[in-house]
C-alpha cells in the first residue's frame, strides 16, 4: 500500500487545569489509507474529539505529531475539512454563500464559485434552498449544507466529529448514505467520530475502539461487512457479533472508568 | 406568564387610548382652571406654539432641530468610526484589552457634563466643542459595546473559517465583523440617545442655536411653552432616528429579520 494519508504518530495530550493536569491522549497512533472510512467509538469524554482537532490543527498535540501525506500538520490545516456536530454554518450567509465560501477564500470568481456551490446543492438534494439562510433550514438540511461546505473546499481528509448526533433517526440514515455515497465517488479519505456503534458498523472500512481518558487505541476492527450495509446487513449474525464485540469492548471502558471515578469520591 | 399576547392593531389602539387620557386629562386639567397655564400650558396650545416656531420664514425649530440633529451625528459618527475599529482590536487581542480597559474604566463613568468645562477652555463655544463633548459622552461606549460583541462571536465559527483556509484578516472581515454587527448595531442604539442628553447638556450652557439652547433661553423667560416645544421636539427627533436605524439593521441583518427564523 501507498503512503497514508494520514498517519497519527504517539499522541499524547495533556490539558494542564487550574485544578491539575488532565491527560486526553496516550500514545495515540492511528493511520488511514486514501479513500478509507475510519470510525473511532469510545465512551465520552475519552479524547475522540481531541484527536480530530489536532488533526484539523486547531489543537497542538503535546508530544507526537499527525503527518499529512508525508508532511507535519503544523497549524490549522484547510486539507482536512472538518464537519460539526452542531453544523456551525454562518448565519449570516445564505447556503449558497456558505457553501462557496472556501472557494471564495481562493479567490475564486463569483460565478465559478456560485456554479461549483450549486453542483453540492444538487449533489444533496437542497434545490430551492439556494437563498435561504441556516436558521430556516431544519438539522437534517443544515447538516447538509456542512457537508457540502466541507466538500466544495476539496479537502483530501474529511473530520467529522460526531456530525450526525444531533439528527433524528431516519434523517441520519439517509445521511449516513449519502455521506457514503459522497466518499466512494470522490475517494476521499474520512475520520469520523462516533459513540453510535451502529453508526460505526455501518459506514467504517475500520473501526478504532478508545479507551476511557486518556484516550490510546484499545482495539481496531477490519470491518469486512458487505457493502452497501442495508437494512439486510444489519440483522446479520455477522453485524450483531461484531456489534456485541465492539459493545463488550466500550462497555468495559465505560464501566472501569466509573469505578474509578466512584474510588475517587 | 399566561397572558395573552395583544396583535399588532389591539396594541396600537391600547396605545392611542393611553396617549388620548393622558393627553386629555392635562388638557382638561388646563381648561378647567386646575392647573396655571403659566405653569403647564394645555397641550393644544404647545401644539400651536410648536406650529408657529415650525412655520413661518424663520421657521426657527427646524433649524434648531437641524443644528441639534447635525451635532450629534456628527460626534456619534466619529465615535463610532473610531470606537468600532478599536474595539473590534480590543475584542480579539487580550493583551491590548487588559492594558486598554483601566484608562476606559476611568474615562466611562464621567457624565458628558463634565467636560463641558475644559472642552469650553478647549474649543470655546463654537461647533467643534459641541462634536467634543458628544464625543467623549459616547466613545467609550461605542468601544465598550463593540469589545463586548467582538468577544461574543462565537469561537467555532472562527474555527470553521479556519478551517476552511480563511487567513486572519479573511477571518475577520467575513466572520467576526458579521458576527459581532447585531451586537454593535442594539449597542450603537444605546449609544445614539446617549449622545442626545450630551448635545442638550451642551447647548444648555455654551450656545446659540440648537434645541437645547431654545430650552434653555425660554427658561430664562418664563416662556414654559416654549420649554415644552423643545422637549417634545426632542422626543420626536429621537422617535425618527430609532426608527430610521432599525431600518437600517434590518437592511444590513437580513438573516435576523422577523419571521426568517424558525
Amino acid at each position: 500500500m501507498s503512503v497514508p494519508v494520514i498517519q497519527a504518530r504517539n499522541l499524547n495530550m495533556t490539558f494542564f487545569t487550574r485544578k491539575g493536569s488532565l491527560g486526553a491522549l496516550e500514545d495515540f497512533s492511528l493511520e488511514a489509507q486514501r479513500g478509507e472510512v475510519v470510525c473511532i467509538v469510545g465512551a465520552s469524554g475519552c479524547g475522540k474529539s481531541t484527536f480530530l482537532n489536532i488533526v484539523a490543527g486547531f489543537l497542538e498535540p503535546t508530544s507526537g505529531q499527525v503527518l499529512l501525506e508525508g508532511d507535519e500538520i503544523q497549524g490549522v490545516e484547510p486539507r482536512c475539512g472538518m464537519i460539526f456536530q452542531d453544523y456551525s454554518l454562518f448565519p449570516w450567509m445564505t447556503v449558497l454563500e456558505n457553501i462557496a465560501f472556501g472557494p471564495r477564500l481562493k479567490g475564486a470568481s463569483r460565478k465559478e464559485r456560485h456554479q461549483k456551490a450549486q453542483r453540492y446543492i444538487e449533489m444533496v438534494g437542497l434545490e430551492g434552498f439556494e437563498q435561504a439562510y441556516p436558521g430556516e433550514l431544519s438539522g437534517g438540511m443544515q447538516q447538509r449544507v456542512a457537508l457540502c461546505r466541507a466538500l466544495a473546499n476539496e479537502p483530501d481528509v474529511l473530520l467529522c466529529d460526531e456530525p450526525f448526533a444531533a439528527l433524528d433517526a431516519m434523517t441520519r440514515q439517509i445521511m449516513q448514505q449519502e455521506l457514503l455515497h459522497v466518499v466512494s465517488e470522490s475517494q476521499k479519505t474520512v475520520l469520523f467520530i462516533t459513540h453510535s456503534i451502529d453508526e460505526a458498523l455501518i459506514l467504517s472500512d475500520r473501526l478504532v475502539v478508545m479507551s476511557a481518558r486518556p484516550g490510546r487505541v484499545k482495539a481496531i476492527y477490519n470491518n469486512d461487512l458487505p457493502q452497501p450495509r442495508t437494512l439486510d446487513v444489519q440483522i446479520t449474525d455477522h453485524f450483531m457479533k461484531l456489534k456485541r464485540e465492539v459493545w463488550d469492548l466500550v462497555q468495559e471502558e465505560v464501566m472501569g472508568s466509573m469505578t474509578a471515578l466512584q474510588r475517587v469520591k | 406568564m399566561d397572558e395573552k399576547q395583544l396583535n399588532l392593531w389591539q396594541t396600537v389602539i391600547m396605545g392611542a387610548l393611553g396617549l388620548l387620557v393622558f393627553v386629555g386629562g392635562w388638557e382638561l386639567l388646563v381648561r378647567c382652571d386646575f392647573i396655571d397655564p403659566y405653569f403647564l400650558p394645555a397641550p393644544s396650545s404647545v401644539l400651536n406654539r410648536m406650529l408657529t416656531m415650525a412655520s413661518g420664514p424663520e421657521a426657527i425649530l427646524l433649524e434648531d432641530i437641524k443644528m441639534s440633529a447635525s451635532r450629534v451625528l456628527t460626534g456619534f459618527l466619529t465615535s463610532t468610526l473610531i470606537g468600532v475599529p478599536f474595539g473590534l482590536i480590543m475584542g480579539m487581542n487580550s493583551h491590548i484589552r487588559a492594558a486598554l480597559n483601566p484608562i476606559i474604566s476611568i474615562i466611562r463613568p464621567l457624565p458628558a457634563l463634565s467636560w463641558i468645562p475644559l472642552s469650553m477652555l478647549w474649543l470655546g463655544i463654537d461647533e467643534q466643542q459641541k462634536y467634543a463633548i458628544v464625543f467623549m459622552g459616547s466613545f467609550t461606549s461605542v468601544l465598550v459595546y463593540t469589545t463586548d460583541a467582538t468577544m461574543r462571536v462565537d469561537q467555532a465559527l472562527i474555527l470553521a473559517a479556519r478551517n476552511l483556509g480563511a487567513s486572519h484578516l479573511q477571518t475577520i472581515r467575513y466572520v467576526v465583523l458579521p458576527g459581532a454587527l447585531p451586537n454593535i448595531l442594539s449597542g450603537l442604539k444605546v449609544v445614539l440617545a446617549i449622545a442626545w442628553t450630551c448635545v442638550i447638556s451642551a447647548e444648555m450652557v455654551g450656545a446659540n442655536s440648537g434645541l437645547g439652547f431654545r430650552i434653555w433661553t425660554a427658561k430664562e423667560w418664563s416662556d414654559t411653552g416654549q420649554v415644552l416645544v423643545g422637549m417634545l421636539s426632542i422626543s420626536l427627533t429621537v422617535l425618527l432616528l430609532d426608527i430610521l436605524f432599525r431600518g437600517l439593521e434590518r437592511l444590513l441583518l437580513p438573516w435576523q429579520r422577523e419571521g426568517r427564523r424558525t
